[in-house]
């Protein structure tokens, strides 16, 4: 029996992935339909399921892995705790103002989402902080007793503390925190300087309140999934992912539950950074397509981007868009992934001018695309795919959805093809390139657009539909290669088994460099440090952590982040600092100040991670899929470069030598086209590789 | 429509420019030194065609829809064949340049593709300083252009890739925040750089020829959309009148009479009948007045109209020389925004007659700009912040509370990063319970701000409006409250400051300035408003007790379990309310 046994549940809107990373690397996995009502028990239903399957003990699983929607949910359907914030006085209103920018240019009626606090449950108690941290007013104890006597009798469930300045000097939220945990102790408290150690009150305050709204939902569904696994003789340890892309234990998520807020598209960018050290690639541009949104996430010298700039149930987040505003406000570290509107369900439709458009609105998985023949009328991404010949036209997910080719192609033809005068596969074509086009914008914001060239970068597409786009999308960026990884189809659950155990914290650090000491960087890095290898000492295993400063030129309002040496800081270092923001400065924006001006660190940054063994980390690679029916070949459309009987494969079928395209690889979960011009063959990592060609 | 460009390609081209503009503003966005661009997010980036006709614009603030047409076409006609590679522009004046007013400065640099001028790489920024009488250059005091700063006819920053290093030392020499103004400028430098190279890669990938039919129709589309849009707008000619309460301590009505005709598809907007130009800084260049009509235009059709020129066809604006919304030199135009955000109010009272779903009854009218600079601890500052907003009721829900004009989407500066930076503390930024104009769906409630100096001495001058005038309601809805500017208002020295100050105002250490946002307007009779949602907004302290009673009929008692709508007294109430009315 292998020592490490690791099971992960992935869940998504229709389906739970469960997936075991076995020990010789072999992925196997098994989908049961997600279970609303309650989403643990699908999850532990699926794992009794693949743990039958394979005809293992359930007490042989070292760890279940976890990617839970619950935060998420709690915030979009509104479902979160009863929740009360306290603020400093004069300042409840914070919340709500947001930063007063909109997230639509020129709509009279939009709509703000309504605070997560209601401005009822708002209280103010008199106390002051300055920035440098000074009291100017005293905390009024007595002003926290009446707000607790409130906040018993409107029986809230969780309360946030944010006061200004708090990052510089906590000791009032501190001691309000004391005064709440003896007075209500069954009520959630959540500190701003605890999940938040930062400038800028309203994304403090924000990012706090959603720790509280979500903080018992959280924990009343962790609490129950891990009795239901004991119940089903899973003694195992819960790890729970964070958008950070890091697993933390089950307590820990439980204190800190805004820190696992959409943590399911986190997960597949982990697989994606995994398998590309397994394959050997340093750069690599993940991106996952699924039926309704298309991600994209950098992964740079191994190494995946994060933001702080995200926000919850704002809609799609493009990342690096100009406009926001539409969310909550949440400004932890999460993988920086950039989503547009374009997946297999997204409709093809026309304005008012007539231009062409393709997507947002999706035709979801009902009605779906016309071919699922459930009635859906509209024109669809996946409807020009069976026209051109690309998705099998019997069915679809190895044979699980069947479908009707004659309704793609009728439907394409009507809203499509006969309005513009063009011909049926001329249609299919360009309702393809649109959407390519849309998902470009995915791509650049997170590569040209913080100074990155695309060619330097290899293309990792998973998702349904990843593959079938991906050469196209690679071509007009100037990618060159493609890689399909192996369980492309439930990625993000082959992520969560690969994810390490890791905590990251930052702090306000407002220092110019020129006037900063080595040993005040030292001393705070030491405290930090201790602060966050303390939340991974459960593991019982040793930890690495990487520490980062986020600087800039004094009087700039955006930080870059800066590595700093894993070891005690020293005057040197700190000169050299200078040097390696402004070059990081040159990359990303394309020029660096001339004039010598002064450049300060804002704050500073661990991430601890626990160092796992070799042996622990397999490569995976595909089980034998379900014997599928060879479909031989057929018929596929690839615009200006023609019409071709094209071989349809199985991702076994490619070896090491490469195979010219036009081919089509259908597997289980996701189909791969390989156009004329580009070829594909198969890596020791079982990766599709394609190489795109001219 | 003779052009071979299918509508795939267009879309796929006007993809790629939207995409590369929004590049551009957020490199600058990015790397800009001052919280006026990066917090507020007052600049714009567009590229342009080879005639300087705007294809696709990162947009980031509304009113600048439209500003780079006007500028591109002169600077065009003035140095035509003179254009060369490598060269990169600077201006700044409106009638010089037919810029927007002077913190408003151009970077703007031609894109060639081998000898050929293809294109325009085009941002402008609003810099937090350029000299002048006051710091912020917007002195509303300001009788000529002359005094507001520093005035940059068509330059050329770089010519032939050579920097013209005098214009640097001219503009860090003329500016208080010499740092900051340079820093930004360079960022508007980067994004021009970048725009250049993507816009070159496009050309590699679909050729001269193909670009250029690609571009043309463009235009095109944007028209056709638009007119479609047009179409819908009902027939007639609606007329709207708003104000600006006036300059100084006695201020004199600012009339803006307009009348927005539709017939077809084609939009008159004629503003005879304004105010003729005033002896201070609040005029708006004509190119200004056109964003104004561009963005209240966009702002009512549901389709998202692209940002290219062609959507401007088939809208005519008819501004009499001379007035308001037309000055010739030497007017004074450096704090004319509010003249822009009053302009889209009245074309919102008139378009709301046309279009009653489309639209929100009047909100505060925009940001009032406080500006507060001295000198502290040895240094100087200047503390610029843009306040804002709450808006009007509409036929469907409450005025929004905490939002930006639909001009200018722009950010509130943090209150730490205030306090971190400048010697000011905040004492409140609340919102102001009764302030929303009383109607079926009530106007947003007003919001007040309370700035302390810390420093020994500064000066403020303010821009702000809607005292005489507060923002209006429609369909039977109430106005909302009016602004207020007060020095100490809880102190000795308790002073009312006017709307639009014409003299900086000294401020010692420790005074306290305080001001009122305006409430938004009503919509609908307030009496017809769901007691529900009053009892609602009794709850969440937005409405007292009194005034629900007294603005909404509605009689709400405090019991033991909270809040609840007496219905027998309310009916009674109602009725009684609606025999006196």
């Amino acid at each position: 029996m292998p020592l490490s046994l690791k099971i992960a549940a992935d869940i998504g809107g229709t389906f739970t992935d469960i997936v075991m990373l076995l020990a010789d690397g072999t992925v196997a996995m098994r989908k049961v339909p997600s279970t609303p009502d309650d989403y643990g028990r699908g999850v532990v239903e699926g794992i009794q399921a693949l743990v039958a399957d394979l005809k293992l003990p359930a007490s042989e699983i070292s760890e279940v892995l976890h990617g839970c929607t619950v935060a998420t949910n709690a915030i979009l359907e509104k479902k979160g705790a009863r929740t009360a914030l306290l603020t400093t006085r004069g300042f409840r209103d914070v919340l709500e103002f947001r930063r007063i920018r909109v997230p639509r240019l020129y709509d009279p009626l939009y709509r703000k989402p309504e605070p997560l606090a209601p401005r009822n449950l708002r209280l103010e108690i008199t106390e002051r902080v300055a920035a440098d941290g000074s009291i100017v007013t005293p905390l009024d104890e007595a002003d926290v007793r009446r707000a607790i006597e409130t906040l018993r009798r409107e029986k809230v469930e969780a309360v946030a503390v944010c006061f200004l300045h708090s990052y510089a000097n906590p000791a009032h939220e501190r001691l309000v925190a004391e005064m709440l945990r003896r007075e209500l102790p069954n009520v959630f408290v959540t500190l701003s300087v605890d999940v938040l150690p930062e400038i800028r009150e309203y994304e403090r305050t924000s990012t706090a309140v959603i720790n509280a709204y979500v903080g018992p939902p959280v924990a009343t569904y962790i609490r129950n999934l891990e009795t239901s696994l004991k119940r089903a003789g899973i003694g195992a340890p819960l790890l729970v992912m964070q958008s950070s892309g890091g697993i933390l234990d089950a307590a820990t998520v439980t204190s800190t539950p805004a820190r696992i807020i959409e943590c399911g598209p986190a997960a597949g960018v982990i697989g994606a950074a995994y398998q590309a050290a397994v394959a050997g690639y340093a750069n690599v541009i993940a991106f996952d397509m699924g039926g309704t949104t298309a991600k994209a996430s950098l992964i740079e010298q191994g190494r995946i981007s994060r933001t702080d700039e995200y926000e919850v149930g704002g809609g799609i987040s493009l990342s690096s868009r100009l406009v926001k505003g539409g969310g909550y406000a949440l400004k932890l570290p999460v993988i920086d992934i950039s989503e547009v509107g374009a997946g297999g369900g997204s409709i093809v439709w026309f304005d008012k001018g007539g231009a062409l458009k393709v997507g947002p609105e999706s035709a979801g998985a009902v009605p779906g695309p016309a071919c699922y023949d459930m009635g859906g009328t509209a024109a669809t991404v996946t409807d020009a795919n069976v026209v051109l010949g690309f998705l099998n036209p019997e069915a679809l997910a190895g044979g699980t959805v069947p479908i009707k080719a004659q309704l793609s192609r009728d439907v394409i033809a009507r809203n499509v093809a006969e309005p513009l005068g063009v011909s049926l596969h001329d249609a299919a074509w360009w309702v393809h390139v649109v959407a390519d086009s849309n998902m470009m914008r995915a791509v650049k914001a997170v590569s040209t657009y913080r100074g990155r060239d695309p060619s330097d970068f290899v293309l990792m597409a998973f998702g349904g539909n990843g593959g079938i786009f991906a050469v196209e999308l690679a071509r007009q960026l100037q990618i060159k290669r493609v890689v399909v990884p192996p369980a492309a189809g439930v990625f993000s659950a082959v992520g969560l088994c690969v994810a390490e155990m890791q905590f990251s914290q930052s702090h306000a650090f407002l220092h110019r460099l020129s006037l900063l000491a080595p040993e005040t960087i030292n001393a705070a890095l030491d405290g930090l440090a201790a602060a966050v290898l303390a939340k991974l000492q459960w593991s019982g295993k040793p930890a690495r952590t990487h520490r980062t400063a986020a600087m800039r030129y004094v009087g700039q309002a955006f930080e870059l982040p800066v590595d700093l040496p894993d070891r005690p800081i020293t005057a040197a270092d700190l000169r050299s600092l200078a040097a390696a923001f402004e070059q990081e400065h040159m990359r990303t924006y394309g020029h660096r100040s001339a004039d010598g001006s002064d450049v300060e660190i804002v704050a500073i940054e661990i991430v601890a991670a626990v160092v796992e063994p070799d042996a622990a980390r397999p490569q995976p690679h595909a089980a034998v899929p379900p014997a599928l029916p060879l479909p031989g070949t057929r018929l596929a459309h690839f615009g200006p470069a023609g019409s071709h009987r094209t071989p349809v494969l199985r991702r076994a079928h490619l070896s090491e030598r490469p195979t010219p395209g036009p081919l089509i690889i259908e597997e289980y979960e996701g189909t791969a086209v390989v156009p004329p011009g580009a070829s594909a063959w198969l890596d020791h990592a079982s990766d599709i590789i394609i190489d795109v060609g001219p | 429509m003779t052009r071979n460009i299918s509508p795939f390609l267009l879309e796929v081209v006007k993809n790629a420019l939207d995409t590369i503009a929004d590049e551009l503003a957020i490199i600058i966005m990015r790397t800009a030194y001052s919280s006026i661009v990066r917090d507020a997010m007052d600049y714009s980036t567009a590229i342009c065609d080879a005639q300087g006709r705007t294809l696709a614009q990162g947009l980031t603030t509304p009113l600048h829809l439209g500003s780079f047409f006007d500028a591109m076409q002169n600077l065009i006609a003035v140095h035509g064949d003179r254009v060369r590679p490598g060269d990169i522009f600077i201006f700044n004046d409106p009638y010089l340049a037919a810029g927007q007013h002077l913190p408003d400065i151009y970077i703007v640099s031609p894109i060639f593709i081998g000898d050929t001028l293809e294109g325009w790489a085009t941002t402008v920024a609003h810099h937090n300083d350029v000299g002048g009488i006051v710091p912020g250059s917007n002195s509303i005091g300001s009788t000529e252009i002359f005094q507001e700063g520093l005035r940059l006819p068509l330059l050329k920053l770089y010519d032939g890739g050579v920097e013209n290093g005098a214009i640097w030392d001219i503009v860090a020499a003329n500016v208080r925040v010499p740092d900051k103004v340079v820093g930004d400028i360079k960022a508007q430098i980067a994004a021009c750089r970048v725009g250049e190279r993507e816009f070159r890669a496009l050309f590699g990938r679909y050729g001269a020829a193909t670009l250029r039919d690609c571009f043309e129709e463009i235009h095109d589309y944007a028209e056709r959309l638009a007119r479609a849009e047009f179409r819908d707008i009902p027939d007639g000619t609606y007329r709207f009148t708003n104000h600006i309460d006036g300059i100084g301590e006695n201020p004199e009505p600012i009339v803006f009479n307009v009348a927005l005709t539709v017939k077809g598809d084609d939009i008159v907007i004629d503003w005879t009948g304004t105010s003729r130009q005033i002896k201070a800084g609040i005029n708006s260049p004509v190119p200004f007045t056109k964003a104004a009509a561009y963005a209240a235009l966009r702002a009512v059709v549901p389709s998202e109209v692209p940002n290219a020129q062609g959507f401007t066809r088939p809208i005519t604006i008819i501004a009499p020389e001379g007035s308001i919304v037309n000055p010739t030199a030497p007017a004074a135009c450096g704090a004319r925004g509010i003249t822009g955000f009053r302009m889209i109010d009245c074309l919102m009272g008139a378009l709301a007659q046309a279009m009653p779903a489309r639209i929100a009854a009047d909100g505060n009218g925009g940001a009032t700009i406080p500006s507060i600079g001295g000198f502290h601890e040895r240094r100087p500052f200047v503390f610029v912040e843009t306040m804002m907003g709450t808006w009007g009721g509409t036929a469907t829900h409450d005025g929004q509370e905490g939002v930006a004009h639909i001009g200018a989407n722009q950010s509130n500066i943090p209150i730490e990063t205030i306090e971190a930076e400048y010697p000011l503390r905040v004492e409140q930024y609340a919102l102001i319970p009764d302030s929303g104009g009383a109607g079926r769906f009530r106007g947003g409630l007003g919001i007040v701000r309370d700035f302390r100096l810390l420093a020994d001495e500064a000066v403020i001058t303010i821009r702000s409006d809607k005292r005489r005038f507060p923002p209006y309601g429609l369909f039977g809805g109430k106005a909302g409250t009016s602004s207020w500017n007060i020095l100490n208002p809880e102190g000795p020295g308790r002073r009312i400051l006017p709307v639009l100050l014409t003299q900086p105002v000294t401020l010692r250490k420790g005074d306290v300035y305080r001001h009122v946002l305006a409430g938004g307007g009503g919509y609908g009779p307030s009496l017809e408003r769901d007691p529900e949602l009053v009892r609602r907004d009794v709850i969440l302290g937005k409405v007292s007790v009194a005034h629900a009673r007294d603005a909404y009929g509605v009689a709400i008692v405090e019991t033991t379990s909270g809040f609840v709508v007496d219905a027998a007294a309310t009916a009674a109430l109602r009725a009684q309310m609606a025999t006196a009315a």
